[in-house]
């Protein structure tokens, strides 16, 4: 589990790595409440965006990795490039699923109104693994690693606004409203809506099920190993 | 020298592939049957997330596109067996009664049979046509479609896997034969050094056998000629060793003219050429020590030579040539130049190629370059120290 | 004046660095018009169509990032890859400098002006009155790009100076209470109206659009102030940098 320590360690290198892993989701906790929506505090809404953003830095790393040659050196030495993509994706996960439960339950500590708190987390921690999966398959098109996180940067713009998390999706016309099904943040405010009114546990699973059907398809597009 | 014009043209060519050969390598991964392939399976996935968005089936059929997403891209990723098609087939059929897009979802494994030369078996496929309630001729030119994409890449990708193997078949032979070639060349060096060591074995035997024998009967007699003290006696041995000497001075005579090749070699012959050579005014320029210079040598510098001058003939407009010809105790340096000028549209010079490759086997190096007042060639082969 | 001729290629390399053109142009053109799709018909309380205001808060934001491709440029020429040919040549660097801030503030204002251009002739915006709206673009604009080269000189990081000027955009649209609405006390409320650039130049045009001209120069004039202000700083930071 070498790699695996040492994903870890470079994940909290450097000065804006830290502060994306820890002070924005912190920050997060103490964000007010909407008035109508969304239903549950903005920092709760908008912990999808910084999930997006934390995502495509962690993979970033392994862009670098790629810009810098390590992919290269790893590619002669006895480690298999399954071992090394699966031991980075795994310490990502772990930092993903502590930030979401930092966030949960660091508002329930600090009070704010959660509605079902463990499925909440248990929805952020599926919809982390999605982002993981989504920024690994961007990156893997990808040479440069400030280039790609820009492109990256805006697409999340995109993708945000048409998912639904900043506008609720109700307003949106019908055409766009069904398009918005294709992006896994519709699946996240989907998921949001039902923590607060949910009764069918059944829906919330297959909320839960598309995002890990998302980090699959993108797991698998986005494990190909470039030189 | 026109020719050496055109071998330029074709290194100047050779850095433009280097320097396009990203955009080569791009273009040739765009042109694999494969990435048709793929973009095809795709597209499909984006016409089923179409027919989604315009029609009116619930959100949880999504999951039906997310699962033909995930067989697509495991597809791309990773050669699968062709019984993966049934993963396929069952996921669409179980979306059967939920919504319409699991029947256009079949085209999908449909392709997949006729991609590996199953086309019959997804026929099969074709009878959900009367099961379902969407409009079914429609869905049938879908499947059509499908199916005869599918044959079209099968085909493809089948001729694709020939030509390859036809193609490394060739380039093996054509490296087969390169190394023929050098062998020849090698053994023609080998030949004409054996060639020149039983000559002058054979020289020395005549020598032996023809002079040898008549010298040493006459140095003898020589020797005996200081102790005979009967001056009769010694008028005879003179005699015998005037009539010895005078043998082998006409044996010696007829051995070397018998020896004596009619044929002229080596430098002569080059001179020879430039003799006969009267189109073009030439200069010409030897120093050195031309009988170190081994015959196999001889035989590349004249062909050198000839070409050269025939190119000059036939392609330069050149009014002058010089020809500078030295030896050293270490290499052989010829040296062609004319004064004419560029010409375009010059042929291959495929006679200057083979020479570049005989001079390289020797050790050597021919070459050729352009100057302001005409073409220069240069072959520089080393002498071997004899042992 | 040598600096002159070189104005043409660093236009060229502005425009040809597409990442900038993706992240200033393409994203807010996407946003106004799925902006505009959904807020058709929807009007403000004062019976202005709710995507004029819309999208000159789009217009405004996306400004408030436009001095990264300064940034970016005098970074590398001045500071490293190209500082020792740049350092070899027979021209003012000081000059160069300036010669490549009014060509970011030109090329933010051009990309400025062709989101207005889109939105009306598009999506049928009405901008009420086109100079005001540029002038107040090319505040933003100047203001953005002393802002980030700021950042530049005052950091030693360039990494750092960069987050922080992204900081700089999103951390003045979150002020501005566009995401959510803040918590109400003295600081909020300061940074929310007068000390926000993105507030002053937004409440410059609506009271321009309201004939109330004296408010709207007054807030512009704030602008102004600032980046007279700052624009010292800047001159008193970059001289320990450059020449």
């Amino acid at each position: 589990m070498t790699v695996f320590k040492f994903a870890l360690k470079r994940s909290f290198s450097n000065i804006a790595n830290l502060v994306f892993l820890t002070l924005f989701p912190v920050a997060c906790i103490f964000l007010p409440r909407g008035e109508e929506w969304p239903f549950l505090p903005y920092g709760y809404q908008y912990f999808g965006i910084i999930i997006l953003f934390i995502g495509i830095r962690l993979a970033a790393i392994i862009l670098e990795d790629r810009e810098k040659g390590v992919v290269k050196r790893l590619a002669v030495a006895p480690i298999s490039h399954f071992n090394y993509l699966s031991q980075n994706l795994l310490a990502y996960s772990v930092i993903l699923i502590l930030q979401c439960a930092i966030v949960v339950y660091g508002g329930v500590l600090f009070g704010q109104e959660l509605y079902q708190p463990g499925w909440l987390f248990l929805l952020y921690v599926s919809f982390s693994f999605a982002s993981l999966a989504i920024a690994l398959a961007w990156i893997s098109i990808y040479r440069k690693k400030d280039v790609a996180f820009l492109i990256y940067m805006s697409l999340i713009f995109i993708v945000v606004v048409l998912g639904g998390l900043i506008i609720p999706v109700e307003m949106f016309p019908d055409l766009l409203k069904r398009m918005a099904v294709i992006l896994p943040t519709y699946w996240l405010g989907q998921g949001l809506n039902w923590v607060v009114f949910g009764e069918e546990i059944l829906d919330f699973l297959i909320i839960n099920g598309v995002l890990w059907l998302y980090t699959i398809v993108f797991v698998v597009i986005g494990s190909t190993r470039k030189i | 020298m026109a020719i050496y014009n055109s071998i330029r043209c074709n290194w100047k060519h050779e850095e433009n592939l280097v320097g396009n050969e990203q955009g080569a390598r791009w273009m040739k991964k765009l042109m694999e049957p494969y990435v048709f392939v793929n973009a095809w399976r795709f597209l499909m996935v984006g016409v089923l997330i179409h027919l989604w968005i315009i029609g009116d089936s619930m959100s949880s059929s999504f999951i039906l596109i997310l699962l033909l997403l995930i067989t697509t891209s495991l597809r791309w990723r990773f050669p699968l067996p062709i019984w993966f098609v049934f993963i396929d087939v069952f996921i669409c059929s179980l979306y059967f009664p939920y919504t319409a897009i699991s029947y256009y979802g079949l085209a999908l494994p449909i392709f997949e049979l006729a991609r590996k030369g199953k086309a019959l078996f997804s026929l099969v496929l074709f009878s959900v046509l009367f099961f379902t309630s969407v409009s079914s001729s429609i869905l049938f030119w879908f499947f059509f479609q499908a199916l005869f994409f599918g044959v079209f890449s099968y085909i493809a990708i089948k001729n694709q896997e020939e030509y390859r193997l036809d193609v490394d078949e060739q380039r093996r032979a054509r490296y087969e034969l390169e190394k023929i070639k050098t062998d020849l060349l090698e053994a023609n060096q080998l030949v004409s050094q054996e060639a020149e060591l039983m000559e002058r074995y054979r020289i020395s035997r005549e020598l032996h056998d023809h002079l040898g024998h008549d010298l040493t009967g006459a140095s003898l007699a020589l020797q005996a000629y200081e102790y005979v003290q009967d001056p009769k006696e010694a008028e005879t041995l003179l005699q015998e060793v005037k009539n010895r000497l005078e043998r082998s001075t006409k044996n010696l005579r007829e051995t070397v003219h018998n020896m004596t090749p009619i044929t002229q070699i080596g430098v002569e012959r080059l001179e020879k050429i430039m003799q006969s050579f009267y189109q073009v005014e030439i200069k010409y320029q030897k120093s050195g020590n031309m009988l170190t210079v081994p015959a196999y040598i001889w035989g590349l510098l004249e062909s050198c030579l000839k070409e050269a001058l025939t190119n000059v003939a036939r392609h330069s407009n050149a009014t002058k040539v010089e020809i500078d010809l030295q030896v050293t105790e270490s290499i052989v340096r010829l040296s062609i130049q004319d004064n004419g000028t560029v010409k375009k549209n010059s042929l291959s010079g495929s006679g200057l190629r083979s020479l570049q490759m005989r001079s390289r086997s020797m050790g050597g190096s021919l070459a050729i370059s352009n100057r302001e007042n005409g073409f220069i060639l240069v072959c520089v082969i080393p002498l071997e120290k004899e042992s | 004046m040598r600096v002159l001729s070189t104005i043409k290629f660093t236009a060229l390399r502005m425009i040809r660095n597409y990442i900038v053109l993706i992240l200033l142009l393409v994203v807010p053109i996407i946003l106004i018009t799925f902006f505009s799709f959904i807020l058709s018909g929807v009007v403000t309380e004062n019976g202005v169509p709710y995507i004029n205001e819309n999208a000159m808060i789009m217009v405004l934001v996306f400004q408030l990032f436009g001095g990264s491709i300064v940034m970016y440029l005098i970074y590398h020429d001045l500071f490293t890859e190209n500082k020792m040919r740049m350092y070899a040549l027979p021209f003012n660097q000081t000059m160069y400098a300036f010669s490549i801030m009014l060509c970011g503030a030109l090329y933010s204002i051009l990309l400025g002006i062709l989101l207005m251009v889109y939105s009306q002739f598009v999506l049928g915006v009405i901008w009420k009155n086109w100079f005001w709206m540029i002038y107040i673009i090319s505040l933003m604009a100047i203001l953005s790009i002393i802002v980030c080269l700021i950042f530049t000189f005052s950091v030693k990081n360039y990494k750092i100076a960069e987050r922080l000027s992204e900081l700089y955009g999103v951390g003045f649209v979150v002020l501005a209470g566009l995401f959510f609405p803040l918590p109400r006390n003295a600081i909020f409320d300061f940074l929310g109206s007068y000390g926000n650039p993105l507030t002053l130049s937004m409440g410059a045009i609506r009271d321009m659009s309201l004939t109330n001209t004296s408010s709207a120069w007054f807030q512009a004039n704030i602008l102004l102030g600032v980046i007279a202000i700052l624009f010292m700083v800047m001159l008193l930071l970059g001289r320990r940098r450059i020449g």
